[in-house]
């Protein structure tokens, strides 16, 4: 009934103002009387602020306020505080703010950055990881034992800003055991810009003792919170709304420039706008950080993999921020999709004198996700196995262990694989092939996860039989907040979903919410929103049947109407019970609340872990076919296929243009978009003549199926359905790049100059010096494996 | 001691001085202004390079002369012996005009598939050659192959020179001299202009391989002319290679057999998108394009 | 010396620096805030208006030069606030995401079906080179614009 009538290709309320030009997002927000600001940043990537002098830049023209260290006191971070908003005393990396100018324009507040007296000492800096771990490398913080630990467990040390381990059976004894093969492979893969159109933009205002930030965000919430330590502040005296935001990707996951202009409204009075160049988003983007991946199996020559290990690096720049809570994923992503008879993994978050990293769809699965596949591949050419078949024999399955131990519920990637067989074999042969390209394909799996987590909801039945929906759900693009909620809310008290009204998110009107990301929102929100739309359906089922004079159990909601069941046309509208209601009782709302019940992992299995184990897998089996041209390198997509665990599809359409584009934003990881590092510590591609997203001409239609049915917690069956599209996309096309050239792929993007080093044999097989031989020396803190699990 | 910078560009908006702009009526005005402005002023064309100065952190020039309304440089003008193509000729107008002319395939391709649509409707022919700093131009090598002439005017005159000439002084160009239009011989040719991107499209080529050749009744090259882009700061000819077609029958894999020979007397330039040796290994296989395209056209 | 503008129609004065971009008369002065400045290099097309017909990236267009011409943007392309055949069609087949491209996209668009009725699946893609997006992978806008090259 309600169930069934959620599902469909409901289209996107916000489509026709965003093709007219109308939709105002931030960047289009300008107040009246409202002030312009930029930021002062530093140009060396390590240093000490020997003088920091405003004084004369106070005087120029138009300047209203300066604001500097001194008035952001607080620290923020994930797992631990590390982060201050300017750089005091020391600088960390390049781009890091000193200091924030608001004036009547933003060429006076331009001029007036040019008019600040800095002098800065530079230091000696870690640009690279294994500059960081380096046995005399200078601390990127000296003082870290100092920082405020948020979450205790994780090890720390030095550069080691975090350190995950997971540890599951008897690993040593795995590998020393005589029928196995010892598969070793190193992998690197280099930063990924967002590219969020729309770049982190904040309009600031200071009224009646509060803030009001209006600001580009993923995270409401996280804002107001991230904020209000900043400036040592309570929270609630920040507000923060959000209009409609112009892409996200996991960019706007985290605070970023909101406290600048936060600050200077107070400090001034004014509203003030501040907008990220595009300069500065390409520089100091929270990418997808750069990680170094060595991966062991120990694997018997009928496939089995009895021992795994692993140790992953992850640069997170000059500040901790989200690849502390991601160290956590290793266990996962690199430690998903197969079944293992003992592992232990360790990733390692390390300090750099760069940007700071932060989230993006499908944060470290994508690479690890490419790392295991191609060390999977590399199992399978070792033992003679065909991968497909290897793959096959060995996914998780129903009540197969994870890596940190805890129990996966049906078979779901079995299946998966065998609908990828039926698309594949359904598909017209290619014609033959006489141009002298080499030709090879590729069938890679991948396991993620939706990252639930608190929500809060509120519907507002109104007597006009629309509903509004109340929470702090942000719409990215997504169409989550579009289409999903509001379809969820409908299909529960019987009306179209046109009829739910959507409230952007306002932290003064909703509850709690953990943000806009890791594919959550139909989940946690969808569920908190379903709940109180169950509150609402119950209490005008109740008024309906005093009107009817029915029994509430015989009613059903459906077509605007409160009928009874089997016989259409009865009963009243849904309008005549909203407003029965409210004259009789009173507005008629209800409330809805969710959080992850939490799954757990296996005693003592993980150590410095933010999650135990993942509530909602997702998985994902995609399969391509390459032709990559011997003379220059380039490698041409020839098809693209996806079959993609949803749970349930409510909006399927809107989920094929997800998968669509989601493949189509890991096409760009895997070939063309490349983030190099400068010896000055400062990110080479500064905007898009140099750093290539792919374009129209780019790209593959992709073959898409959606696989429905496997376990899920979420609302009617759903999954997140938008982050995951991008997980496997490296691991597949680099798969079927080895296939097709015979050479061992370690590295992304497989641009062509990469691509054609490998085929003229000018490139070394890569190594890892950083990485210790003994996977237990790469722990700055040993492991400890209770009694059982030895 | 360092002093602290912001690593933001000023965004457009955001400049120190005001700039002027110019619009000339005709080409004597256009000259007697640029002759005024000296150092402080340059001609605008397409203004697609000049535009970007914030992003590159360059300040803006205190005088612009616009030179795109002035009739003569905007023609193209197909003569019997010879094509004049107006300076402020935008590479869309260049290919339309080119379309129907066999022997201009090189520089027709050149003009059409450049950088994308709306830019190729922006950027003029004259920006491209003008511009020091853009290894990547397109059109160069093409009008190399095609052994063009440029017309350089200044309120005291005009002089024609060959392109290799151009090319040689353009750095040092006085100020108050702007190219006002190329001149291209026609003939009996086969021509090919063979440009790499890094994607597919919408990007600057990293190497270009332009080619020309006229050919007897036997199928031999009589003569030819080989430039290559991108890979150098500075576009040139490739004579060696030239040379040694010469008298042989055209074949693609023979050019490239030779290229490959020659390939090692190209120093490639290290840039942001591509390697040195990556432009310089990719000739070989351009060449080999190049010449089954021209046999092929 | 002021510079007066023809925008959707309208005919406007404005005081900016003769070598103000396009763009940022069109959004600070006119409040007409549909093209977008992302990359201010002439690459992403989300600045995209008609100038005297021909679209134009507004980022590399100096306002001096724009002075005298008929400027179209994505707010002027729609009658009585009617989409368009090419908005209808890229609202109906479900293909906005961010939405921060598809003011540029539109104005290509709009003029690639005036332009190039005939245009194939590649002739669309090409003609999109100057237009990026991020959001949607570009094949559900090129099945749009066939769509409405299909709906006359």
């Amino acid at each position: 009934m309600s169930d069934v009538s959620a599902t469909m290709d409901f289209r996107r309320r916000d489509a026709a103002d965003k093709l007219r030009g109308r939709t105002r997002y931030t960047v289009d927000r300008y107040l009246p009387g409202m002030l312009h600001a930029a930021v002062l940043r530093a140009g060396v990537p390590s240093g000490r602020i020997v003088r920091l002098d405003t004084s004369r830049a106070a005087r120029m023209p138009g300047v209203r306020a300066i604001v500097t260290a001194a008035d952001a006191p607080g620290m923020m971070g994930i797992g631990i505080a590390d982060h201050p908003l300017f750089a005091r005393d020391v600088i960390r990396y390049d781009g890091e703010p000193l200091a924030a100018v608001a004036a009547g324009t933003l060429a006076q507040a331009q001029a007036a950055l040019a008019a600040i007296d800095v002098e800065i000492e530079p230091l000696p800096a870690v640009i690279t990881m294994a500059d960081a771990l380096a046995s005399d490398a200078p601390l990127v913080h000296p003082n870290w034992r100092d920082y405020e630990v948020l979450l205790e467990g994780g090890a720390r040390k030095g550069n080691v800003a975090w350190e995950a381990t997971v540890v599951r059976g008897n690993v040593d004894a795995a590998f020393a055991r005589a029928d196995v093969e010892i598969i070793e492979s190193s992998f690197r893969v280099g930063r990924q810009n967002h590219v969020a159109f729309e770049p982190r933009a904040v309009v600031a205002s200071y009224e009646d003792g509060r803030f009001h930030i209006e600001t580009s965000t993923q995270v409401p919430w996280g804002i107001r919170n991230a904020t209000a330590r900043l400036l040592g502040v309570p929270p609630s005296q920040v507000r923060v709304t959000v209009p409609p935001v112009g892409g996200g990707f996991g960019l706007k996951f985290d605070l970023a420039i909101e406290p600048f202009a936060a600050l200077l409204a107070r400090a001034s009075g004014r509203p003030v706008r501040l907008v990220n160049s595009r300069e500065e988003e390409m520089l100091t983007c929270l990418f997808r950080e750069n990680a170094d991946v060595r991966i062991r199996s120990a694997v018997t020559r009928q496939g089995d993999i009895v021992g795994r290990e692993a140790v992953v690096l992850m640069d997170c720049g000059a500040y901790g921020g989200e690849q502390i809570f991601l160290t956590t994923m290793t266990a996962h992503t690199l430690g998903g999709n197969y079944r293992l008879g003992s592992v232990r993994l360790v990733s390692r978050a390390l300090y750099t004198n760069t940007a700071p990293n932060g989230a993006f769809r499908c944060c470290n699965g994508v690479y690890n996700t490419f790392a295991l596949e191609r060390h999977t591949d590399e199992i399978a050419a070792r033992i003679g196995m065909d991968p497909l078949l290897f793959r096959r024999r060995n996914v998780l399955g129903d009540k197969d262990l994870g890596a940190t131990g805890q129990v996966f519920e049906a078979d779901v990637l079995s299946p998966m694989l065998e609908r990828m067989d039926t698309l594949r074999d359904a598909a017209a042969p290619r014609p033959a092939r006489t141009d002298g390209r080499l030709y090879g394909r590729a069938t890679t799996v991948g396991t993620w996860f939706v990252f639930v987590g608190p929500s809060a909801a509120t519907v507002n039945m109104n007597a006009d039989g629309t509903a509004t929906l109340v929470t702090s759900g942000v719409e990215i693009g997504s169409g989550s907040m579009m289409q999903g909620l509001p379809q969820i809310v409908a299909s529960t008290v019987g009306i179209p979903p046109e009829s739910v009204v959507v409230r952007a998110a306002d932290t003064d009107a909703a509850g709690y919410d953990v943000g806009v990301g890791g594919g959550r929102t139909t989940v946690s929100l969808g569920a908190a929103s379903l709940s109180a739309a169950q509150e609402v359906r119950a209490k005008l089922l109740k008024v309906a049947s005093e009107m009817i004079e029915a029994a509430p159990e015989d009613l059903v909601m459906r077509h605007g109407r409160v009928e009874i069941a089997g016989a259409p046309g009865s009963g009243r509208t849904v309008a005549e019970v909203a407003t029965y209601a409210q004259a009789k009782h009173g507005p008629v709302s209800g409330t809805g609340a969710f959080t992850g019940t939490g799954v757990p992992a296996m005693p003592g299995c993980v150590a410095g872990h933010f999650i135990d184990a993942i509530d909602m897998p997702v998985f994902a089996v995609h399969d391509c076919e390459v032709a990559v041209d011997p003379e220059t390198g380039h490698v041409e997509v020839l098809n693209y296929r996806v079959v993609q665990d949803v749970g349930r599809a409510l909006n399927p359409r809107a989920i094929h243009g997800q998968i669509q584009g989601g493949v189509v934003q890991g096409l760009g990881y895997a070939l063309h978009e490349e983030v190099t590092m400068g010896s000055n510590g400062r990110v080479c591609q500064s905007g898009f003549e140099t750093y290539r997203v792919p374009l129209a001409l780019d790209v593959v239609p992709v073959e898409i199926s959606l696989y429905e049915g496997a376990p899920s917690m979420g609302p009617l069956g759903t999954k997140g359905a938008g982050e995951v599209p991008i997980l496997n996309v490296g691991a597949a096309i680099a798969c079927a790049v080895a296939n097709a050239t015979g050479k061992r792929i370690q590295e992304l993007p497989l641009t062509p100059p990469r691509v054609l080093e490998l085929l003229l044999d000018r490139k070394r097989d890569l190594t890892l010096p950083h990485i210790a031989e003994a996977w237990a020396d790469n722990l700055v803190r040993p492991h400890k494996t209770p009694q059982g699990n030895a | 001691m360092i002093t602290g910078f912001p690593v933001q560009a000023a965004p457009a908006e955001t400049r120190n001085a005001t700039s002027s702009v110019y619009i000339a009526p005709t080409l004597e005005a256009a000259l007697d202004a640029l002759s005024e402005y000296g150092a402080a002023g340059s001609a605008f064309a397409g203004g697609t390079w000049i535009m970007r100065s914030p992003i590159r952190h360059e300040p803006l020039r205190a005088h612009y002369v616009a030179i795109g309304k002035i009739a003569e440089l905007g023609a193209v003008r197909i003569g019997s012996d010879v094509v004049e193509i107006g300076s402020a000729v935008t590479h869309a107008t260049l290919a339309a005009a080119l379309a129907d002319l066999p022997e201009f395939g090189v520089l027709a391709a050149a003009a059409a598939r450049s950088a994308n649509p709306a830019i190729r409707a922006m950027a003029t022919i004259g920006g491209n050659l003008a511009t020091l700093d853009f290894a990547a131009a397109d059109c160069v090598p093409a009008l190399l192959c095609l052994d063009a002439e440029i017309e350089v005017a200044g309120r005291d005159g005009r002089e024609r020179m060959k392109l290799e000439h151009f090319l040689e002084i353009r750095p040092t160009l006085a100020p108050g001299r702007l190219v006002t239009q190329i001149v291209v011989p026609r003939s009996e040719r086969k021509t090919a202009h063979v440009r790499l991107p890094l994607r597919k499209a919408g990007d600057y080529p990293v190497a270009i391989v332009s080619l020309s050749a006229s050919v007897d009744a036997a199928g031999r090259v009589r003569a030819a002319r080989i430039a290559v882009g991108s890979v150098e700061p500075v576009a040139r000819r490739w004579e060696r290679l030239e040379a040694a077609l010469i008298g042989r029958r055209l074949d693609a894999e023979g050019a490239a057999r030779t290229a490959t020979e020659l390939a090692n007397e190209f120093v490639g330039r290290d840039g942001v998108d591509a390697p040195a040796w990556y432009r310089v290994s990719v000739l070989p296989g351009l060449v080999r394009r190049a010449a089954a395209a021209a046999l092929g056209a | 010396m002021g510079l007066s503008l023809t925008v959707n129609g309208d005919r406007l004065a404005s005081a900016a620096d003769p070598t103000t971009p396009l763009v940022d008369i069109l959004r600070e002065e006119l409040h007409l805030t549909g093209a977008k400045p992302v990359c201010r290099e002439g690459f992403c097309g989300a600045c995209m208006v008609l100038i005297d017909g021909k679209p134009t990236p507004s980022c590399l267009m100096p306002a001096a030069l724009a002075d005298g011409c008929e400027i179209h943007t994505v707010e002027g392309l729609t009658t009585h606030g009617q989409l368009n055949r090419i908005q209808s069609a890229l609202e109906a087949s479900d293909a906005v995401q961010c939405g921060m491209c598809f003011p540029g996209m539109v104005v290509s668009l709009t003029h690639l079906l005036t332009t190039r009725p005939d245009a194939t699946r590649e002739d669309i893609r090409a003609a999109l080179t100057g237009n990026i997006c991020r959001c949607t992978g570009y094949e559900r806008i090129v099945d749009a614009t066939l769509l409405a090259l299909a709906t006359k």
